[in-house]
């Protein structure tokens, strides 16, 4: 679409529902003159780091910010250095929060209060509504802006992807910051269909729980984790409609699980921060994956890209992909040394870089287990020499560096690291290693 | 009082098991945080010792209005917790 194109705020009617903030549905109506209301005390000036837990307080903020022309810096962890890095490194002036956070620049409680019938704004499809972030290889939050164009392409895409009939009752169980929560759970409804739940959702407990008190259809939007808890627990759900996964690759047998437990179907999400969700699988029929409507992947042996709609160049992907029929594909991988953890990614060697700048580190190096992928439990490892350090100062030291999904688990302290004569690491000595875990 | 001890040793076993920790049990300082600085466990532990305590205690833990995870806050407030709400 053309970056001048212009694109409601809302997709929604007046009169249909939104949101549910507890049993209280709110009309798309009332969400346009709240958040007409929150848009005129806001601060002059973004860009806006929103954390918000509660939702529809999250898309209220966001929808106040793009009212008033300004972007919203997501921040999917919510540990005060992360936040106060991106605020620092991405000029955020003011932040959005239902929690109390001590950060060095404003932070502001968003409410909803009722305000005068608001019209539905028209934002251009090239303005930046929102950043992303993912943590590079230096470890600092790197951005990943999201044109308002890409937004709503992807939630009509999800929309039509996965049949989501009118009225459906939407409880996710990712932070709405996180893209993938983003996109199920304030999009979706803001642009697509359904109506969001407000949360917070994350035990089994409070998932049976939202389900139960939301009209059906019902659909459960999570990760691979939760799907095991929830199965674990034996916890009973009531009706659902069908279950979305993504964050981590969902085994094909914890797929069918889900499926036999619920009786629907388990859809799986593939996607990034960078590129958005670009394409999905029914987890139990095979590993071949449908790119959403309108998105393009190109192939190559070393490397892939998603061409995206709505963003301005194609986009890198972290994994290796094999070209199938009719423009499906298979995951074979990923690419380098990229690790995922807790739907967040990181490269070793970002994180061994991280490592090795820590006082009192003299060499380490970070190292995945080879069932990574596999193992929901799964964590990295790492070697380390630190004389006069104990593993634990180290792991303390790193906490305020490195995302906490990514703490080594567990950190050996060795006298020295075994590298060859030039000074390497050897692939195998390394796995020996991660081993002893 | 003695009922409280026991579940609180009982307790961290669970959690050294069902996180794979290499701390020992009696090493988890009672009144230390278990997330961020204390023992250092994140929202995939979290869910986790959901799980164990479920098949263990058979209670559920929930998020209610306690997004920090108060009643994580540490082995005792975890265990005082549990104390009131099992049913196993």
């Amino acid at each position: 679409m053309p970056a001048e194109a212009l694109l409601p705020l809302t997709a929604r009617a007046p009169g249909e529902v939104l949101f549910h903030r507890g049993a209280e549905p709110v009309t798309a109506g009332r969400f346009l003159a709240e958040a007409a209301a929150l848009a005129a005390r806001l601060p002059v000036e973004g860009p806006v780091l929103n954390f918000c837990a509660d939702r529809y307080l999250a898309l209220l903020g966001f929808a106040a910010a793009l009212m008033r022309g300004q972007v919203t810096l997501l921040s999917a962890d919510r540990s005060a250095p992360r936040l106060a890095d991106i605020a620092r490194l991405h000029g955020a002036r003011y932040a959005l929060s239902d929690t109390d956070v001590a950060l060095p620049l404003p932070v502001l409680r968003p409410e909803a209060t009722p305000g005068a019938e608001a019209p539905n704004p028209l934002i251009p499809a090239g303005a930046v509504a929102a950043i992303a972030f993912t943590s590079g290889s230096t470890g600092e939050p790197q951005p990943h802006a999201k044109p308002w164009g890409a937004l709503v392409a992807g939630a009509r895409a999800a929309a039509a992807r996965f049949a989501v009939a009118p009225g459906t009752s939407i409880v996710g169980t990712i932070p709405a910051q996180h893209m993938y929560g983003f996109e199920t759970t304030l999009m979706l409804p803001l642009q697509g269909v359904g109506a969001g739940h407000a949360g917070p959702v994350f035990y089994p407990s409070d998932i049976a729980e939202a389900l139960a008190a939301l009209p059906a259809p019902r659909l459960l939007v999570t990760t691979p984790l939760q799907l095991r808890a929830l199965l674990g627990t034996g916890i009973a759900l009531p009706p659902l409609a069908a279950v979305i996964s993504a964050t981590a690759p969902l085994a094909e047998s914890l797929a069918a699980e889900a499926e036999a437990a619920f009786g629907v179907p388990v859809l799986e999400i593939y996607g990034a921060t960078e590129a958005g969700s670009v394409a999905s699988r029914r987890t139990v029929e095979g590993e071949a994956w449908r790119p959403y409507p309108g998105v393009a992947f190109d192939i190559g042996a070393q490397a892939a890209q998603a061409i995206v709609p709505g963003l301005p160049a194609p986009v890198p992907l972290a994994d290796v992909l094999e070209d199938l029929d009719e423009g499906r594909f298979r995951l074979l991988g990923r690419r380098g040394d990229m690790v995922k953890l807790a739907g967040k990614r990181a490269s070793l060697a970002g994180l061994t870089r991280i490592l090795t700048t820590l006082p009192g580190v003299e060499d380490g190096v970070f190292l995945a287990p080879p069932d990574l992928d596999g193992n929901p439990q799964a964590r990295l490892a790492a070697a380390v020499v630190a004389p006069g350090l104990t593993a634990a100062a180290v792991v303390a030291a790193l906490r305020y560096r490195v995302e906490h999904a990514f703490l080594p688990r567990p950190l050996l302290l060795l006298p020295e690291l075994p590298r060859d004569a030039v000074g390497k690491l050897r692939r195998e000595d390394l796995l020996r290693l991660a081993r002893r875990g | 009082m003695t009922t409280t001890l026991s579940l609180e040793a009982e307790l961290a076993r669970l959690i050294v098991d069902a996180l794979h920790l290499e701390t020992a049990p009696e090493e988890i300082d009672p009144e230390a945080p278990l997330f961020g600085e204390g023992l250092g466990l994140d929202s995939i532990d979290a869910l986790e010792i959901a799980l164990a305590v479920s098949k263990r205690y058979g209670f559920q833990l929930r998020s209610d209005d306690e997004r920090n995870h108060r009643i994580f806050g540490s082995l005792r407030a975890l265990s005082a917790h549990i104390e009131t709400h099992r049913t196993g």
